[in-house]
């Protein structure tokens, strides 16, 4: 069978893809996608600890549902302030809109 | 044993989305990336026997979330000339030291460390009556806060995203 290690591995991968997104992308769309690929990997790994170690309490995968939640909340309200953004000043480049008032 | 082939080929097609979604020229690209990567997750879920988890992984984001994130695109296309505009910053080399070093540092981590309690070799499987119960006993007052996040989430979206009048 698949030992816990190797979802840990493939979780690490994921997040630091994730992270490289975030921090290298410009589009606030595509900035996004690599906070959610973080936040997959995260509950893989919450996943993955409940399915492994702890499958009497499952802290593990009721932590992964919040993520989940919380999530979608997140992504609603980030892509209302890039629509936002969008129509006030027609870019969605994060560059641009780094005044924070106009 | 056949189980181990669909694990690493799922394992691969994973990483490879992903870093589609992240190396991509084209934003619609990435989104095409990002829903094979979430699915590939799903996945994951149900190898690892929690099928609440992997229908909800399908349902919600490879469903809900990517075609809000969709929607979202298709409003804040910029320009109508069809050529890829620079989806990276000036940024770029830098990020890629930082995710190449977070990559070693948790790789080694995950490798490395011996974790306490039993550890099985197997995935034992969390089943959906075992997540309710924790989810609607002991984690009630958090699920209910949660629902009310969302509510408020949504509602502040709304009016966010709302035409005023006069603009």
């Amino acid at each position: 069978m698949v030992p816990l290690s190797n979802y840990l591995v493939l979780s690490a991968i994921i997040f630091s893809l994730g992270a490289y997104g975030v921090l290298a992308r410009r589009n606030a769309v595509l900035i996004l996608f690599g906070v959610e690929l973080m936040l997959n990997a995260v509950s893989l790994n919450f996943v993955a600890f409940a399915a492994y170690l702890d499958p009497d309490k499952i802290t593990g995968a009721i932590f992964a549902v919040f993520v989940i939640i919380v999530a979608a909340a997140e992504v609603a309200l980030a892509l209302a302030i890039i629509i936002r953004l969008f129509r006030n000043r027609a870019t969605a480049n994060v560059d641009e809109v780094a005044t924070l008032k106009w | 044993m056949a189980t181990e082939v669909l694990w690493w080929i799922f394992a691969v097609l994973i990483v490879a989305a992903s870093a589609g979604v992240v190396f991509s020229r084209s934003v619609i690209h990435s989104a095409i990336f990002f829903i094979g990567s979430l699915a590939g997750v799903g996945a994951m879920y149900a190898f690892l026997n929690v099928e609440f988890l992997a229908l909800v992984q399908f349902l919600i984001y490879a469903g809900a979330v990517t075609v809000l994130i969709l929607l979202a695109l298709m409003l804040t296309r910029s320009g109508t000339t069809g050529l890829p505009e620079r989806t990276d910053g000036p940024q770029k080399p830098f990020a890629i030291v930082v995710g190449a070093t977070l990559m070693g540092i948790l790789i080694a981590v995950a490798v490395h460390t011996s974790w306490p309690g039993n550890l099985s070799d197997k995935p034992r499987g969390i089943a959906i009556d075992a997540i309710s119960n924790r989810l609607f006993l002991d984690y009630g007052a958090p699920f209910i806060i949660a629902s009310a996040l969302l509510l408020v989430a949504l509602v502040g979206a709304i009016i966010l995203a709302r035409q005023e009048e006069g603009e």
